[in-house]
């Protein structure tokens, strides 16, 4: 499961994950998506970009 | 001191302090982080937890879903080591159930408050999964702290200020244009027509010195006003930013209330 906030700053980043990932399903650009979720930090981006969900 | 307000919208403050101490700005950067109070969950009480998750990871991320923790909810409720009950009461708690049935996720909109105007700020907060006929079932207590006790009594995200910058050009050298090229964050431009660099947007400049380093010449010059700052204070969503900032003003002026009823006696 995603952290509920983001490791580094402390920003609730798990509230925006199922937002994302439909975004993303949908072919928006990554870029997009994070910018418009006012995610600005690169550390709360990361979170994102890079979790990998291995609880099936 | 002066202080002008440069944006503000619901979860972050940008302003400007000038005329100021580096002392009084950091104390106010240190209680508005770790002497705010607000409401977080404290004692988890779990009944049933069928789920792959252990009950102390589902504690961890319940402590930290925030929750709306403004004037309007916490005025009047005690801090919990300051309340005369036992364990946890009305006066200093709010308390909240959570019984659901997979399969699913379960989101922290699952959790139902005790109280209405005490709940989690974001209701997307994914908890824990559920198979098919796996029961979550707790009861748990929110608890009033601070910062300084547990990461999840901490208001602020972002809570820091810098000192404003300063650039500076030395009209004597000659002109490098390529250091507009070099600048990351595009604080400068170069202007051909009047032979100079121009400075735009200063409040940006990270004072990496990026410029400076590329300059052979000391044609520029990057500084900071000393007692000017550009503070910026980020909230979690459970309280407004202006109130983290007046509550941490409230907190400087008891402590120093403190010392003046000290050094009279």
């Amino acid at each position: 499961m995603i952290p509920i906030r983001c490791i580094s700053c402390g920003k609730p980043v798990s509230a925006y994950f199922d937002e994302y990932n439909s975004r993303l399903a949908d072919g928006e650009d990554s870029k997009a998506i994070l910018d418009d979720m006012g995610l600005k930090r690169y550390c709360c981006r990361r979170m994102l970009i890079t979790h990998v969900e291995t609880w099936e | 001191m002066e202080i002008e307000v440069k944006s503000k919208d619901e979860n972050e403050i940008v302003f400007i302090v000038r005329d100021a101490e580096v002392p009084f700005i950091n104390a106010i950067r240190r209680i508005a982080m770790m002497e705010v109070p607000k409401i977080a969950i404290e004692d988890v009480n779990i009944v049933q937890n069928d789920s792959a998750m252990f009950n102390e990871v589902l504690a961890h991320r319940l402590g930290l879903t925030p929750l709306i923790s403004n004037l309007d909810g916490i005025e009047g409720m005690e801090m919990a080591n300051e309340c005369d009950c036992e364990e946890y009461c009305p006066k200093c708690s709010v308390s909240f159930t959570l019984s659901k049935t997979g399969p699913g996720i379960i989101y922290s909109k699952d959790l139902v408050s005790t109280d209405s105007t005490i709940k989690p700020v974001y209701d997307t907060i994914p908890l824990l999964k559920l198979k098919e006929d796996q029961n979550i079932e707790l009861e748990v207590v929110a608890k009033i702290g601070l910062g300084k006790d547990h990461a999840k009594w901490i208001p602020t995200t972002v809570c820091a200020y810098k000192q404003y910058p300063k650039i500076t050009f030395n009209e004597d050298a000659e002109v490098n244009y390529e250091l507009a090229d070099v600048c990351p964050r595009n604080i400068l431009k170069s202007d051909k027509r009047s032979k100079k660099l121009k400075v735009q947007n200063i409040e940006d400049c990270s004072m990496c010195k990026a410029c400076v380093r590329a300059d052979e010449n000391d044609y520029i010059n990057i500084g900071f006003e000393e007692k000017n700052f550009i503070f910026r204070i980020e909230t979690d969503g459970s309280l407004p930013p202006e109130e983290v900032l007046s509550k941490a003003c409230d907190v400087l002026s008891d402590k120093a209330d403190k010392f003046i009823t000290f050094s009279k006696n």
